[in-house]
């Protein structure tokens, strides 16, 4: 256990609290460019022979993953194709590279095939033969698979960062918390963790070069330390702060049946944010008024196509039979940080403000059609509400609802069941639906505040952006004007407004939001328990007054000033 | 040589995967293959070439063997076509 000289290191923002203590597991960051040099005329059989070899064993470790998902059984076929084998041979063979270079350029070619086809299916297979290729550069280079699904013991992963696509494929019985050099608190890999009521830090510097594979670590994501190697007394004193920290959070729950409501009498709803039908029944052994986000997003992340009408309807359907109260669907919201294993997005300059959401939604109405048959097919079968992320014009609001309408119309002539007065609302993240709120609010059934993109769009501060993350901070005088004036907006017209940002769980908020006139709150559930409880000790009209202080402040200082944060 | 006419009627076409059954089984033919496309000729025996054929679901292609056993590699490589490669 003693592998080495304890240090400590800290960061300021916890992304997701609890405390974990293991060994870490260092996700190394790869480099996969071709070596660059010659080989001479009597190196040709070796350097084939070692392209061979890594044809080989490339296909052995395909043909264990293929037992598992079909994606792999074509890849097999890939490895082993004659052309790129020829391809790369002969490149040896007349031009003396070596295998590294001959394997990077006959790839980079059969990848322009692939990228000048026509059919949208075809381009998106060069993803396949770069695959392809980094499994067989991986071999030839020596470096090991970053095969998360090897992870066979109980660590702290460590890495760079994490995409969707690594933690898909991760296999979370065995993670303990997470740690990241890179990204901000409501990056993808905090959302994860949280939902799984894992700790995890992230933005944590020099974190790559300070801890080593097989350090023993304790993660302490309550007041934001790592303590790498830690000495005896140390692990004893975090086994007790750890036991302390169980207890505290069973405490909260043991209350958490009771419901949020303030000590003069106002009521608010606590609902919980998910990513998956596992998320939903972990959510529901919680004391929670519904669902405020079902990010189904990640239906179709963690598969290799666009998931059908049928595929999502069984999602959705037990989604809806697992919760009793209200279950809020958004519409597909990828782009941005958020890429799919079968779709190939054109590189954007600014991914963000790009294509992303509702704007692929409206431009793909087949898929965004299965999508909402699914969700009214589910409304059947509980109190099921849509919503549309990345929201800017009435223009989108309008198409998105004829196509809604279209799919009502089809449902009834194919006979099928659905709440035909469902509620739709949309997601308030952008500046342009803040400064509308009013005429959404006409033209909607409720809002729901998104507090990480709205933050970031208000800003004008990139979120993944270790450089500025100082300079996110959703306390920010126009975040915190801009909450009000869409509640108050909501307000005028007599609909719910909630939020499903990261905003909504943290503590130190809780006094504005309630103030300000917050309907709903939505957050990880491991939360709730904690802000239910905030909220039961409150005062309605002491929060009011404070909020009312902090939205006329002129100051980031100011404002958390008056919310007694600093 | 020999040569037939066949519409490929598997419905996402040479695809990913079906074009990894055919290769597979043209893998093992001895004879020469060419599947023809309009003007477009691809060897089944390779993937890659293969789907860079973008072969897809209604078109009439025209399958060539020549060399050695071309009869019964033309049957096979028919049959693996009609059937619908395992789709």
């Amino acid at each position: 256990m003693w592998g080495g000289l304890m240090k400590t290191l800290s960061v300021d923002r916890i992304a997701s609290k609890g405390i974990a203590m293991g060994n870490a597991y260092v996700l190394q960051k790869q480099d996969l460019s071709p070596e660059n040099y010659e080989i001479s005329a009597n190196q040709i059989d070796s350097e084939i022979m070692k392209y061979d070899n890594a044809v080989k064993e490339a296909a052995s470790q395909i043909e264990i993953l293929a037992q598992k998902s079909d994606i792999f059984t074509a890849h097999l076929e890939l490895v082993k194709d004659i052309s790129l084998y020829g391809g790369v041979t002969n490149r040896i063979r007349n031009e003396l590279q070596n295998a590294q270079v001959a394997l990077d350029l006959t790839a980079a070619e059969f990848c322009a095939i692939f990228d000048s086809m026509e059919d949208e299916y075809m381009r998106e297979r060069s993803a396949d033969i770069k695959d392809i290729r980094n499994r067989l550069m991986r071999l030839l280079k020596g470096i090991g698979q970053t095969d998360l699904k090897s992870i066979q013991d109980k660590v702290i992963l460590i890495a760079e960062d994490l995409a969707p696509s690594d933690t898909s494929s991760l296999n979370l019985d065995y993670i303990l918390g997470f740690l990241t050099e890179l990204g901000g608190v409501t990056s993808h890999v905090c959302i994860i963790a949280r939902n799984l009521e894992l700790p995890a830090l992230v933005g944590v510097p020099d974190l790559l070069t300070s801890i080593h594979n097989d350090d023993f670590l304790i993660l302490d994501a309550v007041t934001g330390k790592i303590i790498i190697n830690p000495d005896d007394s140390t692990i004893h004193r975090y086994e007790s702060l750890k036991q302390d920290y169980v207890n505290k959070r069973k405490e909260l729950e043991r209350s958490s049946f009771l419901p949020a409501t303030t000590i003069d009498g106002r009521t608010v709803k606590i609902c919980a944010n998910v990513g998956n039908i596992e998320d939903v029944r972990k959510a529901t052994t919680h004391h929670i008024d519904g669902i405020g986000l079902f990010r189904s997003e990640f239906l179709y992340m963690e598969n290799s196509h666009f998931p059908t009408e049928e595929e999502q309807f069984t999602v959705y359907k037990e989604a809806a039979s697992l919760c009793s109260s209200e279950l809020i669907i958004r519409t597909l919201d990828i782009g941005g940080d958020k890429s799919l294993p079968y779709y190939k997005f054109e590189t954007e300059e600014n991914p963000f403000l790009g294509w992303r959401a509702i704007r692929i939604s409206l431009e793909l109405e087949d898929v965004f059609k299965a999508q909402l048959r699914a969700i009214l097919r589910a409304s059947a079968f509980g109190n099921v509400k849509i919503m549309y992320p990345m929201i800017i014009s009435m223009e989108e609001l309008n198409k998105a609802n004829e196509i809604l309408t279209a799919c009502k119309c089809e449902l009834e002539a194919e006979g099928l069941a659905f709440n035909p007065d469902i509620k739709v609302g949309i997601m308030i993240e952008t500046p342009a639906a803040v400064l509308c709120a009013a005429n959404f609010a006409k033209h909607v059934d409720f809002f729901s505040i998104g507090t990480n993109d709205l933050t970031q769009y208000v800003l004008a501060v990139d979120r993944g952006n270790k450089k500025i993350s100082a300079l996110y901070d959703s306390f920010h005088p126009a975040v915190v004007q801009s909450i009000k004036h869409i509640i108050d907006a909501a307000h005028a017209e007599n609909i719910e407004v909630g939020m499903c940002g990261e905003f909504a769980g943290d503590e130190k908020a809780t006094t504005l939001l309630l103030g300000l006139g917050l309907d709903e709150f939505s957050m990880a559930a491991g939360e709730t328990a904690n802000i239910k409880n905030i909220i039961r000790n409150s005062s309605y009209e002491k929060a009011k007054e404070c909020a009312k202080r902090a939205a006329a402040a002129y100051t980031l200082q100011e404002v958390k000033k008056e919310l007694s944060i600093i | 040589m020999v040569s037939q006419k066949i519409t490929v009627t598997n419905k996402s076409g040479l695809h990913l995967r079906p074009a990894g059954e055919l290769s597979k089984i043209a893998a093992t033919c001895k004879s020469n293959i060419t599947l023809v496309k309009g003007e477009k000729s691809v060897n089944p025996k390779s993937v890659l070439i293969l789907m860079s054929g973008g072969i897809k679901c209604g078109d009439e292609i025209v399958v060539e063997c020549d060399g050695e056993n071309e009869e019964q590699d033309l049957k096979t490589i028919i049959d693996a076509i009609s059937s619908g490669l395992g789709e």
